[in-house]
């Protein structure tokens, strides 16, 4: 597991900004999506991390 | 529910794209797919898996202040339950209102029972609960 004693992140503290590759299936093409787009939105963000694409969710 | 909805795994996009259109189970999936195939971003959420490059099962709510309000991390071999995802994410925006209150473990939506902790409430929570 990844030693994150001093890089874990907080309950209650700031997410520092991200941005991500995605495929989105509603308009069937590829994306980017950031932490920064995000709050620019007003938007609340849920990540939902999984272990591997073709298995169980 | 005006929330973004993003799943992330270490697989590519394309991987992403592939899986989406040969599972019938997602045929109606209507989350961004996010890739992490660095696994920096699992990293930085403490979900990453150094000896397999996977991600765990990891939920996080992220306000649109960009603070993290809620974390979750299952086991490989743990569901999650999205009905207690859902109740979690309702109750966040409830409080991110109401922010003298609390949302008890049994609160399911706006208008049920909350808390608001107080001296009088102090050795008195079984009666906050039940008056």
């Amino acid at each position: 597991m990844s030693d994150c004693q001093e890089t874990c992140l907080k309950l209650g503290h700031p997410v520092p900004d991200f941005e991500i590759d995605t495929y989105d299936p509603v308009v069937k093409n590829f994306g980017k999506i950031s932490l920064e787009g995000q709050k620019s939105a007003g938007k609340w963000t849920i990540l939902f991390f999984y272990p591997a694409d073709f298995t169980f969710v | 529910m005006g929330a973004e909805v993003i799943t992330v795994s270490t697989d590519t996009q394309f991987v992403h794209l592939a899986w989406q259109r040969h599972e019938k189970e997602l045929a109606d999936v209507k989350y961004p797919m996010g890739s992490d195939p660095t696994g920096n971003l699992s990293r930085m959420f403490g979900v990453y898996d150094d000896t397999s490059g996977l991600a765990l099962r990891g939920t996080f709510i992220i306000n649109p202040e960009g603070i993290l309000m809620n974390s979750e991390v299952n086991f490989y071999n743990m569901g999650r339950n999205i009905d207690e995802l859902m109740r979690k994410y309702k109750a966040n925006l409830y409080l991110a209102k109401k922010t003298d209150e609390g949302c008890p473990s049994k609160w399911q939506d706006e208008g049920d029972k909350t808390l608001k902790p107080s001296p009088d409430m102090v050795g008195r929570v079984h009666e906050a609960l039940n008056e």
